[in-house]
């Protein structure tokens, strides 16, 4: 670039004064922000060089620069799309058009809303509204719909949230519990998704460096109905939905939810750092970290991922520095580049974790700090370092930029699966308030997410899942009850009102969805399943051992986790995960013994014994139905699932020991952990909700008709495979 | 060549490499880039002491979300749209919370720009090459009484030129010696001196000396101002410009200056994790 006038500075100065106009609006804008008195000088100096002709220096400068760079990038990229928008646009209102003429001539309605409330309860909804705590609800009731809807078996979340989805029975979605049994190991893994890393390896002394991309490997079967609405051209906004991890193609947005990893691949494992001298491990879902306190400063690190680079050099980890602040109940956290304070019994914001391997192996996590006790220990938690949504190391939404865009726009927010830390609690680790304030903050997240994606669908299908239902009444079901073992210690007029509260805020975000829609938006309120006390505890295995179907290795009266003192040459039936019961089949387990053709006979027997098993201590029905699978379910995918389905009864549910293959002595026990209630009993006793802004005849609706519901109001065809069938609308104008 | 010589020889080569090294680092290429990275250094810093860094990280976000929401929902006019709206409002509110911190940065910037155009922006006049001298008057009436009073070193090469239209007159001159020479002006009686700078490495160059004109002055003359009651209003001289060589291109110093401290400001805001 040769300048052509040779008059120096000043030319150059005088040809661009005629943009100083520009910088008029700047000073309207700035007024504002120099309101305060103290910046008079600020003001003066940005008078006075408002009509200087050096100001046009600033589009010279490299200050200025930036300005142009950091923001008007943006502009100009939108105008890059809308360019791309404009020459595009007829020939895609031309296929829309097309599309849509299909879809949305038949539709009887431009929108459907479907909320999920995990594990809203149809009786304590029932009950409450008599009591009038959910108005809102009622109104649906009045208008609409409110029945039980009929749930899965076994009534659990990923099963019967893959059952909305999918709209077939588990038998054709291949989910069954949480955990899947490996026939070879006796072993569980996940049932949604396999993750492993990449294929390739290339060896470098002690480093193997990774090619290529993790392998992710979805294991939910069937189609989401969702995917049948893009098809026809039908845009849909998914939020949170279980068991939508891996993300899969379709037209429209969607956030993976329930099953979603860690950073660790785990479905949660928080950490307690501590200077407290312990031994004790967590029984499940946390580690212990210890606090090196040096002149009053503690050091301690939040634990990563396994290092991908180093064979065996075990898990990387991103230290922090903690300092109390003299006089305060408060400390200095020093966190990578982050530096925060927070007060005892506070929680951080989220905060960005990088976990280095080495140059260009990092993993970036997002995680919380809650300072638990400053004096005389130091503990702080920190809650499961979540996948990052704004800088995602694997995917959790479709498109990927999906998770960015809501990241950008409300800042970080949970991606774990089960976000809320109810291991935490558990294990006491975290309080009811700070459990409380944990979830509710995640609440408030997906509830901005939601009014964003209705603000965004104005046609089409918008639903999201809410957990917040499931995890507090998981974990304050005890308040509820007047005598459950895990709130003894508290007396019955000093409980509580949590799931009260809970319901109550349900009904006034219901509220304020209601005043978004209009009569052409159908909204349907449902759960999963229901919700009953969990106060005894049943070890099946146990069960199974005193009756001789399962043995232990010589001189054992008990089992460690996962089988380890089992003797399976001679066992013949055996439990894992929340509702299953296998045999130990010759030809499909690896040590199996009984017959197949004994097999029929074997489920028989068990069932016999085991329906109606009644709970000694309190004469009460510990298991009221047991139900072979080959009747429960069909599809290509039942070789998968359990023999047998256990249904405990109203207050029961497998102890967490059998849920994890150990034996113990004793059949039943006392629930005394803060996980009080519980859904994983006799589907039939723990229906779901059904709520809707129009009115359905339906005797019995089902979770699996929800999906060829939908379908068929937006005037699509059903597909042949689907197991629910959909309900009869009482009347629309149209 | 004896052994003896080496020694000597050696010496006279290193004196020669760390001469050339040492024009290499007093090369106007090496000042800009020296001066671009320090400027860019010292820019982020400022301005991440003088911004609202939550807010404008914040601000950005916002910005790079509605862009993606008009990729996520580019078959939804009405969002697009919308997006389009929340972009432009989103750019205002962080043009407002730039604006001030890039004040402070735009400040000093613009003063060290000045003082550093007075030796990168022109170079001197070539020996025995011809350059014009300027003088811009009042009125055309006294072109007459206006004279050149110039040292041995400087030769009027040509006849003064009128331009009364423009009210200038217009000399022809050369410098046959390295320096830095006073040419007096004559007119109504009284002298003005220019300053003319001939040949020389990085001379500190005025191209204008000026009667008034307070902020021209201080932007672009390194000469006192001339008397207010002075018959001339300016001398000016067609300095030839200074442009700086890279990678073939041949450009001003502010340019490349622009796109250097632009560079570091980018790699230091990154290291630094300053958001700008």
């Amino acid at each position: 670039m040769k300048r052509s006038c040779g008059a120096g500075v000043l030319a150059r100065l005088r040809g661009s004064a005629a943009r100083s106009g520009r910088h008029c609006l700047s000073l309207r804008l700035e007024r504002g922000l120099f309101a305060g008195g103290g910046a008079r000088a600020t003001r003066c100096l940005l008078i006075a060089f408002l009509f200087l002709p050096a100001l046009a220096h600033a589009y010279a400068g490299p200050g200025a620069g930036f300005a142009v760079l950091s923001s008007f990038w943006a502009i100009f990229v939108a105008f890059l799309y809308s360019f791309y928008a404009l020459m595009t646009w007829p020939f895609r209102q031309l296929f829309r058009f097309l599309r849509r003429r299909n879809a949305y001539g038949k539709a009887t309605f431009e929108r459907a809303v479907i909320l999920g409330f995990d594990g809203m309860d149809p009786d304590l909804a029932d009950r409450f509204m008599k009591e009038g705590r959910l108005p809102n609800l009622a109104k649906l009731r009045d208008r609409g719909t409110f029945s039980k809807l009929r749930t899965t078996f076994p009534a659990i979340s990923p099963v019967a949230w893959s059952t909305f989805m999918t709209g077939v029975n588990p038998g054709k979605h291949n989910i069954y519990d949480f955990l899947a049994c490996d026939r070879n190991s006796y072993l569980p893994y996940l049932s949604s998704a396999e993750i492993k890393g990449p294929k390739r390896h290339i060896r470098i002394g002690k480093y193997s460096i990774p090619f290529g991309k993790t392998q992710i490997k979805g294991m939910r079967k069937g189609t989401p109905f969702w995917h049948w609405l893009g098809n026809a051209g039908i845009f849909s906004s998914v939020i949170r939905v279980p068991v939508t991890f891996p993300p899969e193609k379709f037209q429209g947005v969607l956030l993976s939810g329930m099953c979603v990893p860690d950073l660790k691949g785990s479905q949660g494992t928080f950490c307690l750092c501590t200077t407290r001298a312990s031994n004790d491990k967590f029984r499940e879902g946390g580690v212990r970290v210890p606090i090196e306190r040096t002149n009053g400063v503690g050091c301690s690190y939040v634990p990563g991922p396994d290092n991908p680079l180093v064979e065996k050099a075990g898990e990387l980890r991103a230290d922090f520095e903690i300092r109390p602040e003299p006089g305060s109940k408060s400390a200095r956290i020093v966190f990578g580049s982050e530096k925060f304070t927070l007060k005892v019994g506070e929680y951080s914001e989220w905060i960005p974790a990088a976990f280095k391997a080495g140059i260009g192996f990092t993993a970036h996590g997002i995680c919380r700090f809650y300072l638990k006790e400053l004096s005389p220990e130091i503990e702080v938690y920190v809650t499961p370092v979540n996948i990052d949504p704004g800088h995602p190391d694997l995917p959790i939404s479709h498109p990927v930029t999906y998770s960015i865009y809501l990241a950008k726009l409300f800042g970080p927010y949970a991606t774990l699966g089960l976000a809320e830390d109810t291991w935490a609690l558990n294990e006491h680790v975290l309080d009811d308030d700070a459990f409380l304030a944990q979830a509710y903050g995640n609440h408030e997240d997906r509830e901005r997410m939601l009014f964003d994606a209705l603000d965004k669908t104005r046609q089409g299908l918008c639903t999201c899942v809410f957990d917040t239902t499931d995890r507090v009444q998981h974990m304050f079901w005890r308040y509820l009850e007047e005598d459950h073992p895990a709130a003894r210690d508290v007396p019955h007029s000093q409980h509580p009102q949590v799931i009260q509260d809970l319901y109550e805020r349900m009904d006034r975000l219901i509220g304020r969805v209601m005043e978004k829609i209009d009569d052409d938006t159908l909204l349907l309120v449902i759960s999963d399943h229901g919700f009953k006390s969990f106060a005894r505890c049943m070890n099946l295995n146990a069960w199974l051992h005193q009756n001789g179907y399962l043995a232990l290795k010589d001189g054992k009266t008990e089992s460690g986790d996962w089988f380890e003192d089992v003797d399976w040459a001679r066992t013949r039936a055996y439990t894992m995960g929340l509702n299953g019961l296998y045999l130990n089949l010759k030809g499909r387990e690896k040590q199996g013994v009984v017959d197949p053709s004994e097999a029929d006979a074997l489920k028989s027997e068990l069932q016999k014994k085991l329906n109606g098993l009644v709970d000694p201590a309190l004469g009460k029905i510990g298991i009221t139905g047991v139900f072979i699978a080959d009747n429960v379910y069909r599809g290509p995918y039942t070789e998968n699932s359990p023999d047998l389905i256990v249904g405990y009864g109203a207050g029961y549910r497998a102890s967490w020991d059998s849920v994890m293959g150990k034996v113990t002595g004793q059949v039943f026990e006392d629930n005394i952990k803060a996980w009080s209630g519980d859904h994983c009993i006799d589907p039939r006793l723990v229906p779901g909700v059904l709520f809707s802004s129009h009115k359905f005849i339906e005797a019995k609706p089902a979770i699996v008709d929800v999906a060829p519901t939908i379908l068929k109001l937006f005037g699509l065809a059903l597909p042949a495979h689907f197991d629910g069938k959909a309900w009869t609308l009482a009347a629309k104008a149209r | 060549m004896s052994l003896f010589s080496i020694p000597k020889l050696l010496a006279g080569n290193a004196a020669a490499v760390a001469a050339f090294h040492f024009s290499l680092l007093t090369s106007p290429l090496a000042i800009v880039i020296v001066l671009s990275l320090v400027v860019g250094l010292l820019m982020v810093v400022l301005f991440g002491y003088t911004s609202d860094q939550k807010a404008i990280g914040i601000a950005k976000d916002q910005l790079k979300a509605h862009l993606l929401a008009v990729r996520l929902y580019r078959d939804q006019i009405p969002v697009v749209m919308g997006s389009y709206g929340k972009i432009l409002r989103g750019t205002g509110r962080y043009l407002k919370l730039a604006f001030k911190p890039l004040l402070y940065v735009i400040i000093p910037i613009t003063l060290l720009i000045v003082q550093i155009d007075r030796y990168l922006g022109a170079v001197p006049i070539p020996l025995n090459a011809p350059f014009l001298l300027t003088v811009h008057t009042p009125t055309s009436d006294a072109f007459n009484d206006v004279t050149l009073d110039l040292p041995p070193e400087i030769s009027m090469t040509a006849p003064p030129v009128h331009v009364p239209a423009e009210n200038e007159i217009v000399w022809r001159l050369a410098g046959s010696k390295e320096g830095k020479y006073e040419v007096k002006v004559a007119a109504g009686g009284q002298s003005a001196a220019k300053v003319v700078c001939v040949g020389g490495h990085l001379p500190r160059i005025s191209t204008v000396r000026l009667r008034g004109h307070f902020w021209e002055r201080m932007l672009s003359s390194a000469e006192p101002a001339l008397p207010d009651n002075s018959p001339i209003e300016s001398i000016s001289i067609n300095y030839p410009d200074r442009n700086i060589e890279i990678a073939g291109y041949a450009m001003n110093w502010i340019w490349l200056f622009f796109i250097l401290s632009m560079v570091a400001g980018f790699i230091f805001k990154e290291a630094l994790g300053i958001k700008i």
